[in-house]
């Protein structure tokens, strides 16, 4: 590593993180000390963008820039020649290649959504009913916790993925995948059969996908009173009822913040087959830069419509106990 | 709980238990729940052991289909290879600077910044915080060939700014969302012991310094330890950002091994020696340390997301 070339932009850019917040914090003091009156409410706006400044820098120089620059291209034949980048502005032809030429893009993208659609369910109730039976008071309460979580820490990594990628993953629930698309294809007509075929062979995956999802729905059991638990049942609701008329309501927030976060972690993972394909465009085979940053942007831009429905369908079903 | 299988045995003695239908349910549930959860657990910890089993096998007991878990003999050997072909103590060294460094960058800037948005009251603060969670949405990709150019032109290729300068500013990898865990946190903080401080005369920044970072440890502890273990885990971002192999992380070294392996082995003659296992043992290595921080700080995972009110 050398140090010489890029000392003087590590200094500054460390500098950039403190000075500004600096900057804001001895201009109040400045001010009042030339006897400016300041209003308590400038006061504290000063000392909130006191905190944030150092944030907003960053946003700046960090994601608002670069995005800017990646739309910018995005309307842009790249052109890369030894010294520099060659800039061809061509409309929107790089947004209506997927559409028109490119063969491999809609298909991943659509799978991408469609395992999304599938897995978020499966996510969803698995990790609900696992963090319901882990909150119970029993013996070993604390050694399952612990082996349900690990995926938090290690599931992530790429030396899971590529297990997996082996087919590890139908070995651990018992399942050799030739018996198994026999048994299928027997039965289910031949769409339906991938399908549920292509399911069993990720469901280890997706079951690896839920650590954070338990330890919120863990964290989110752990926040419903008990007291309107022990109400319902002085008043005669069975087990079964509690769980459907109290807990899943109140549990509500909590499911919303797991769809959100499973949305996002699914659609922003490097390792997702759309990003991988944007990857091997942009950067390592053929450096289409312009369509590449064509590409993210549409991603980018589904991403979001899937947030809006998210929230919008969610936001029916969610109950907060705070409001009236 | 107020009935258990214990609590009835308790009350109504051994033989009034074994007469009572209820116990029985419970005693039912109590051993399908175990059974599910032992289930689940096998699952999750499948992999880690299949990796584990398979690293200490020769290559006659990966060939042998009745070495199913427990080989013949536990043949180290294989972790001396994998250590010396990811050079491992390098790229460990290599991990440790930016995980621990971004980490620690991580959580001081997103806990600063966090603190502004949970209790100062400015205009233009839900929009910002919108903006926040803006950022969360961005895959890395859409931004990577921008950030690129940026870094290199800086002269940030190959070293480890790229992942620490970010990281300084409150962003990096994940930075939205820890934001969001300490500002959840903070908010449930008793505005009392600001104010206090506040009129005994404590500036804008010793109230955070001294008020409530200090009493911010759980959350502290949780998003310092999920910035370890993800930047640990990193895979995508290294392979950008870095080319020489002396600066490579694990993961990046891992993806190289076979190859590495290959090329320390062919002057030796024994090139039959590199095979799955050494594979799977330089796969535990890296996943290893991770695990034994995990084993140590398991209960504050649990604890710190229940105390640090993520959930609201």
């Amino acid at each position: 590593m050398q140090f010489e070339d890029n000392f003087f932009w590590v200094a500054v850019l460390t500098g950039l993180a403190l000075v500004v917040p600096a900057c804001i914090l001895s201009l109040r003091v400045a001010l009042s000390a030339v006897g400016v009156r300041l209003t308590y409410r400038f006061q504290r706006a000063m000392d909130g963008y006191f905190y944030i400044s150092t944030w907003i820098v960053g946003f700046l120089i960090f994601l608002a820039w670069p995005l800017f620059q990646s739309l910018y291209v995005s309307f842009h034949n790249v052109k890369i020649t030894s010294s520099e980048l060659k800039l061809t502005f061509i409309g929107w032809e790089n947004y209506a290649e997927p559409f028109l030429e490119d063969i491999h893009f809609l298909p991943l993208f659509t799978k991408t959504v469609a395992n999304l659609l599938s897995d978020l369910p499966i996510i969803l109730v698995f990790s609900l009913f696992v963090s319901i039976l882990v909150v119970q008071e029993m013996p070993g309460r604390g050694v399952f916790r612990m082996l349900l979580f690990m995926p938090v820490v290690i599931g992530s990594a790429i030396v899971i993925r590529r297990l997996f990628g082996e087919g590890v993953s139908t070995e651990a629930i018992g399942v050799s995948v030739q018996t198994l698309s026999e048994v299928v294809f027997t039965y289910l007509q031949g769409t339906i059969a991938d399908w549920v075929l292509d399911l069993v062979n990720r469901v280890t995956l997706v079951l690896w996908r839920t650590g954070v999802q338990i330890l919120i729905f863990v964290a989110g059991l752990h926040s419903v009173p008990i007291t309107m638990r022990e109400a319902a049942k002085t008043d005669g609701a069975s087990g079964w009822q509690i769980f459907w008329r109290i807990t899943l309501p109140m549990l509500s927030p909590v499911i919303l913040v797991n769809v959100v976060y499973t949305i996002v972690d699914s659609f922003t993972d490097p390792f997702n087959e759309v990003l991988t394909y944007i990857q091997t465009v942009g950067l390592t085979r053929d450096f289409r830069l312009g369509y590449a940053a064509a590409l993210g942007w549409m991603y980018f831009a589904s991403i979001f419509l899937f947030m809006a429905l998210a929230l919008l369908i969610s936001s029916r079903f969610v109950f907060y106990a705070g409001e009236r | 709980m107020a009935d258990s299988v214990f609590v009835i045995r308790q009350r109504t003695g051994v033989l009034g238990a074994l007469t009572s239908r209820k116990w029985w349910e419970l005693l039912f549930l109590r051993i399908a729940t175990y059974i599910i959860l032992i289930n689940v657990c096998f699952v999750f910890l499948f992999p880690v052991i299949y990796m584990f089993s398979t690293s200490l096998k020769t290559v006659a007991d990966l060939a042998d289909l009745t070495v199913l878990w427990i080989p013949r003999t536990f043949f180290w050997r294989n972790y001396e290879l994998a250590i010396s072909g990811m050079l491992y103590w390098q790229a460990a060294r290599n991990s440790i600077i930016i995980s621990v460094g971004s980490a620690v960058l991580q959580t001081v800037a997103c806990s600063f910044v966090a603190y502004g948005f949970a209790r100062i009251p400015f205009p233009g603060r839900d929009v910002l915080f919108l903006l926040v969670l803006f950022t969360f949405l961005v895959p890395p990709q859409t931004i990577i060939v921008p950030l690129f150019i940026l870094y290199r032109n800086l002269g940030f290729m190959d070293t480890y700014f790229p992942f620490l300068i970010p990281s300084l500013f409150g962003h990096g990898l994940r930075g939205a969302l820890f934001i969001l865990v300490f500002r959840q946190f903070f908010r449930n903080l008793p505005y009392e012991l600001e104010d206090a401080a506040r009129i005994d005369g404590a500036g804008p920044f010793s109230v955070y310094w001294r008020i409530m970072l200090p009493l911010a440890t759980p959350a502290i502890i949780v998003v310092f330890l999920f910035s370890l273990v993800w930047h640990w885990n990193d895979f995508f971002e290294p392979t950008i950002y870095l080319f020489d192999q002396n600066n490579f992380t694990l993961p990046l070294r891992l993806s190289i091994l076979s190859a590495a392996l290959l090329q320390m082995l062919a002057g030796q003659g024994a090139g039959d020696e590199f095979n799955e296992a050494v594979i799977m043992a330089a796969s535990f290595l890296v996943i290893m340390p991770p695990l034994i921080i995990y084993l140590f700080t398991q209960r504050y995972f649990v604890e710190s997301v229940d105390r640090t009110g993520l959930v609201e």
